[in-house]
């Protein structure tokens, strides 16, 4: 009789422990391992910061913070995995402008929804792009290369580092917002595009901020403007191209961190707070700024807004340049 | 001269600190257990220990990077000697004739050669570094699209070289490599090509997929089936070291194995592959008897080893001096340059010398703990061999398996390597080779990008090919190697119909 009062029990004891709660998951986590899905190869800008902010968070939480590489399909293979993890805050996924804003209008057809399938944490950093010219190219300023370029339709030759990237759509925006005629061509990958720029095969490229700050600093290539509406502390001298002649021209290249639909809001902002700690770290801080960025930690309300209104801008300018992935 | 004397010692005196050896030993090691095991290459680990670096001074933090880079390099020839597998995509040239002779009982002197060339192509590497690296990168920089088009169709028809068999045979395989490449979505229009609707497929199939499944899993199916020679091969090693003969042999491939690789790595985008492949060509075409090569011609190793391991020195060379990348992998240590907090350009020679030479020091050092590693190593690698097969042949499929799955954690690629085996035992079957396949496959698409893009700058103008001055170059050699590959033939039928 005994030994059936204590099995019972037990069986109660377990019953009571697979019970899931919200808040209970919440006030335990993190228990296990927590993995930061990067959806681009080792070794990029967002692969290392992932690395940054994974080995911090790992520090902080105690637990071991594992961050897999699912490289593919223009990030459509991470996403769809992302989608499909269980919404337990094991699962945050690191993202940047091209795997949500761009995707949405890029493909015809997503296995997933771009906002409603996914969970916004928080927005992390933000870096412009610099357009950065051949010295051989006679012009000094955006105003003089807009005018060189409309003298001369056709004949001018703009990089980029592939279809449906930041830097192809951006040079798409300033084609049709000062309405000028230059041929793209593409790349694969920045690391080409900008050694394209250096020997002249292409005259020009809107660059990411690490290689055209190294280079611009050596004097191989020309810094025009960068394309956020205020300066950056990393290029104080460069105009914005909205200083340069060019209303309304912004294009920014943002990280974000999303995780899997319906994950509650606990988990949400306890991890919203712990990176917004992480990010005020002054190492941190540096390792991004040499990155060319700066730090905007904000609410998760805003990255879903920032999401919305990006998908809506970058939406327009896809369908006016025809670019399509599929 | 006393410049570049006291530069020398400056980064000597940073390199030999006892911190920065550890490091570097560190680096190397790790680098020669990551090439030996497949999948798993220098870029990922990299990668991974980049945020483990961040504490480290970034001296400490460069030398044990560029080590685990160089080191995956030698790494990467033992298993493809030993077992027919390239743990490194560089490797694959070694796969030829390294395990022909490793099949004959000499994979000692075969290891033993390709750890000493690759030594001396460090150290010209890294001479060359020091003496000439400004200037050299700035002669990259004159590579544009018409002279990578005309280099890659050299590469493509001096890949039948590669073949020792029908001409025709060769050829069909390079094309089928070309189809095999062509999978994924095209650069210029954006639409999928050959995906069949599989999302992984966009990027194209990988090149470690393809190589393991043709060269590892093939060679794995056909000797289970010739059980009997296998054990034949396995009982019978020969001595450890090189013979007089062996070391005269090799020492000329060594030399323009070295001029190959040092040359070719500082073109970006070219890769470790292109050199060893380059290096196995000119050998080929240079030996009294071509008829060796393929079945353990001791320059078939010297020569690719050595290409390889002076263009893993080489390729620093555009990074450190101009910022600019020529790799992949090369992208990544720029990564990890700015996160130091140090931006890459001509201005580090100069505003950061200790970091610039003493990398440089690091490098020749790493090179002789490389070897110093590797040479003792040999015997127990020779020793691995006479393990029973039915142990060893789950061993490497399992590592085999975990190192593919590793690079993207993507199943896919693991069933698409099996696959690949069944197609290299075919092709084992029917007499074909899978190198040249492997070049199409690996050229096919990188010739067609430039050929586009070319087209694209010349806004359609296809003698632009022939007005600039490399490009004319290459593709002259290009006519000339195709001439005298078919020459031989033509010839003999001209006999034959003249006997009549």
């Amino acid at each position: 009789m005994k030994r059936m009062l204590s099995a019972w029990r037990l069986v109660l004891a377990v019953a009571l422990l697979t019970i899931p709660g919200g808040s209970a998951l919440a006030q335990t986590y993190p228990a296990k391992t927590i993995k930061i899905v990067v959806p681009f190869a080792p070794g990029g800008i967002s692969d290392v910061l992932a690395r940054v902010l994974g080995q911090k968070l790992n520090e902080s939480w105690g637990q071991p913070v594992v961050i897999e590489n699912r490289p593919g399909a223009g990030t459509t293979i991470a996403a769809d995995f992302v989608v499909k993890s269980p919404p337990d805050g094991y699962t945050l996924y690191f993202i940047d402008i091209t795997t949500h804003a761009i995707n949405a209008s890029l493909y015809r057809k997503l296995p997933y929804d771009s906002i409603r399938d996914f969970s916004p944490v928080m927005l992390v950093t933000s870096t412009p792009l610099m357009l950065v010219l051949h010295p051989s190219v006679p012009a000094k300023s955006v105003k003089e290369l807009i005018a060189l370029a409309k003298s001369k339709p056709g004949q001018l030759n703009i990089a980029h580092s592939g279809l449906g990237t930041i830097t192809h759509l951006t040079g798409e925006m300033f084609k049709s917002t000062v309405g000028v005629d230059m041929v793209n061509i593409p790349y694969t990958g920045s690391a080409p595009a900008t050694t394209a720029v250096l020997s002249g095969e292409a005259a020009m490229i809107f660059s990411t901020m690490p290689p055209a700050m190294t280079h611009t600093k050596a004097g191989k290539l020309r810094a025009m403007a960068v394309t956020t509406p205020k300066r950056v502390a990393a290029a104080p001298d460069v105009p914005t191209m909205i200083e340069a002649g060019v209303p309304g021209f912004e294009s920014v290249l943002w990280n974000g961190i999303l995780m899997p639909p319906k994950t509650p809001k606990g988990i949400i902002d306890k991890i919203n707070s712990e990176m917004r700690r992480i990010l005020q770290m002054p190492d941190v801080k540096e390792r991004f700024f040499a990155q060319g960025g700066e730090i905007s930690a904000g609410a998760p309300e805003q990255l879903a807004a920032h999401l919305k209104s990006e998908i809506e801008k970058w939406g327009k300018i896809i369908k006016a340049s025809g670019a399509r992935a599929d | 001269m006393t410049d570049l004397l006291n530069n020398l010692i400056l980064g000597f005196s940073v390199a030999l600190t006892p911190m920065n050896l550890l490091y570097c030993f560190i680096g190397a090691s790790l680098g020669t257990l990551i090439g030996v095991l497949p999948g798993i290459g220098p870029i990922g680990t990299i990668a991974m220990l980049l945020p483990a670096t961040f504490a480290l001074p970034p001296v400490s933090a460069l030398i044990m990077l560029a080590g685990i880079y160089y080191g995956a390099q030698y790494g990467g020839s033992t298993t493809a000697i030993l077992v027919n597998l390239p743990g490194e995509s560089s490797s694959v040239v070694t796969c030829l004739d390294g395990y022909a002779m490793a099949r004959q009982g000499r994979a000692g002197p075969a290891l033993a050669i390709a750890a000493l060339g690759s030594l001396f192509a460090g150290c010209v590497g890294t001479l060359l570094i020091v003496l000439f690296g400004p200037p050299l990168a700035e002669l990259a920089l004159k590579f544009a699209a018409p002279e990578y088009t005309s280099l890659m169709i050299l590469g493509l028809v001096c890949a039948a070289v590669l073949a020792h068999g029908s001409l025709i045979n060769a050829f069909g395989m390079v094309i089928l490599g070309l189809l095999l490449g062509l999978v994924g979505t095209d650069v210029y229009s954006g639409m999928a090509r050959f995906t069949f609707g599989i999302w992984a497929l966009n990027d194209g199939i990988g090149f470690v997929v393809v190589a393991m499944g043709l060269f590892g899993f093939a060679e794995i199916i056909s000797s289970l089936e010739q059980k009997e020679k296998r054990e034949l091969f396995t009982s019978k090693v020969a001595g450890l070291w090189p013979t007089r003969a062996d070391l005269k042999a090799s020492w000329g491939a060594i030399m323009r194995g070295t001029a190959v690789g040092s040359i070719l790595g500082l073109v970006p985008g070219s890769g470790p592959i292109i050199c060893s492949f380059a290096s196995y060509t000119v050998e080929k075409r240079l030996a009294k008897e071509p008829g060796r090569f393929g079945k353990g011609a001791i320059e078939g190793v010297a020569g690719p080893e050595s290409a390889n391991n002076a263009a893993a020195q080489t390729t620093f060379i555009p990074m450190l001096t101009l910022g600019i990348p020529g790799t992949a992998t090369m992208a990544l240590m720029l990564g990890a340059l700015m996160i130091h907090g140090i931006p890459p350009g001509p201005q580090v020679m100069t505003q950061h010398p200790e970091l610039f030479w003493g990398l440089i020091a690091s490098m020749w050092l790493g090179n002789l703990i490389l070897v110093l590693l590797n040479l003792p190593l040999i015997g127990i690698w020779v020793r691995v061999l006479t393990i029973p097969y039915r142990f060893l042949y789950p061993a490497i499929l399992l590592f085999s398996c975990v190192g593919i799955y590793s690079l993207s954690n993507n199943s896919l690629d693991v069933i698409l390597a099996a696959l690949f085996g069944l197609l290299g035992y075919l092709f084992i079957k029917l007499g074909c080779e899978p190198a040249p396949l492997l070049l199409g496959f690996i050229l096919g698409p990188l010739m067609e990008q430039n050929l586009r893009r070319a087209l694209l700058i010349s806004r359609g103008d296809p003698t632009i090919f022939l007005t600039r001055a490399m490009s004319l170059a290459f593709l002259l050699l290009a006519a000339l190697m195709l001439f005298l590959m078919i020459a031989p033939t033509v010839r003999r039928r001209r006999e034959e119909v003249l006997h009549e």
